[in-house]
């Protein structure tokens, strides 16, 4: 998985690409952390380009969003497409985590 | 096992003469490629010794029945698992460090489309469903690495530790992981072992002290997914082995 982030004046906007897998621990930390350090106080995480996520993506996006809610901010998933979306389905993970399309 | 009809072997970076004695041994022709217009063998069982990770990685994008790596196993051990290999429609059998730095559930789902027509959502559904069971082996069977408990970076940055020393340490990095496909009629059988300590060996973990809903946690999805996805699994071998079904 790689990512970018791009920076408002009220929220950063983080851009997943490839594949996020229990393998990709250290890039997840390290998103964390750029958010964590992001003045906005909404962090949107675009799922647009992500092609794969697994049960242990879904825990990280888990860790991101409790990190982040600790830091006073919000967070946010949005645009997620085909295998993403219906994890995301199965796994309920609307009720805790804000989904936007 | 007598070996099928129409049956061979092929090596990738093995020993010319081990392979050569293998092929002996078990009854099965080398492949090599064969000759321009030469028809090649309707079951190729795929042997590798010492690869490169892309190289192995090419390998599983062509259609053999198995991929097989040799590792550290004896004749008898490999002999063995090409045995296993005729039981099955497709079959892999890799050591965790191999399996952790490639793409197996996707190989294998490309392996079963090969064989079978998948529409799209089917088959991102069975990779999940593949790289789920594959994962569980590999980490939390062969690497016995525990999943991430808590929703904090600790948490993650002690799943990151464990795996990558467990990774690293040849006793742990060199058990193998076996995925075991046969088609029936209506579907197909996987069965994907590894060779960890199962449940009864594990430590017991403890309930989640978080406040947190169940449906929070950051780990423990896994079945889940699987039980969404394919029509009926089980656990078996103590938790060694999960067999799971597909309608096709």
């Amino acid at each position: 998985m790689d990512y970018g982030v791009e920076y408002r004046d009220q929220e950063a906007v983080a851009r997943l690409r490839g594949r996020l897998t229990f393998n990709d621990h250290a890039k997840l930390r390290a998103l964390i952390q750029e958010l964590l350090q992001s003045k906005g106080k909404r962090q949107v995480v675009d799922l647009a380009n992500l092609e794969f996520v697994d049960s242990a993506g879904i825990g990280m996006l888990l860790i991101a969003r409790e990190e982040l809610a600790n830091a006073d901010k919000q967070f946010v998933l949005r645009s997620a497409q085909g295998q993403v979306k219906r994890v995301l389905s199965v796994a309920q993970l609307g009720k805790i985590i804000t989904i936007e399309e | 096992m007598a070996p099928p009809q129409d049956a061979a072997l092929a090596g990738l970076g093995l020993p010319p003469d081990r392979l050569d004695r293998l092929s002996q041994t078990v009854g099965m022709p080398v492949w090599s490629g064969g000759a321009p217009g030469q028809t090649a063998p309707d079951r190729v069982f795929l042997l590798m010794g010492p690869a490169p990770e892309d190289a192995i990685d090419d390998r599983f994008a062509q259609s053999y029945a198995a991929w097989i790596e040799v590792a550290d196993y004896a004749d008898d051990e490999v002999i063995h698992l090409i045995d296993e290999a005729m039981s099955a429609d497709i079959f892999a059998s890799l050591t965790t460090h191999t399996a952790g730095g490639l793409d197996l559930a996707g190989r294998m789902v490309g392996a079963i489309a090969r064989h079978r027509a998948l529409p799209q959502v089917k088959r991102e559904d069975m990779e999940l469903a593949l790289h789920e069971a594959i994962t569980n082996a590999v980490v939390h069977g062969n690497l016995q690495v525990d999943g991430m408990k808590g929703l904090s970076v600790s948490a993650l940055d002690r799943f990151a530790a464990d795996l990558t020393a467990r990774m690293a340490d040849p006793a742990f990095a060199s058990r193998r992981v076996e995925v075991l496909i046969s088609f029936q009629d209506q579907g197909a059988v996987v069965e994907i072992t590894d060779q960890g300590i199962g449940f009864r060996g594990r430590r017991k973990s403890k309930p989640a002290t978080t406040t947190t809903t169940t449906t929070a946690k950051a780990s423990g999805r896994g079945l889940h997914l699987i039980a969404a996805i394919a029509q009926s699994y089980e656990l078996l071998d103590n938790g060694r082995r999960i067999r799971m079904r597909f309608a096709l």
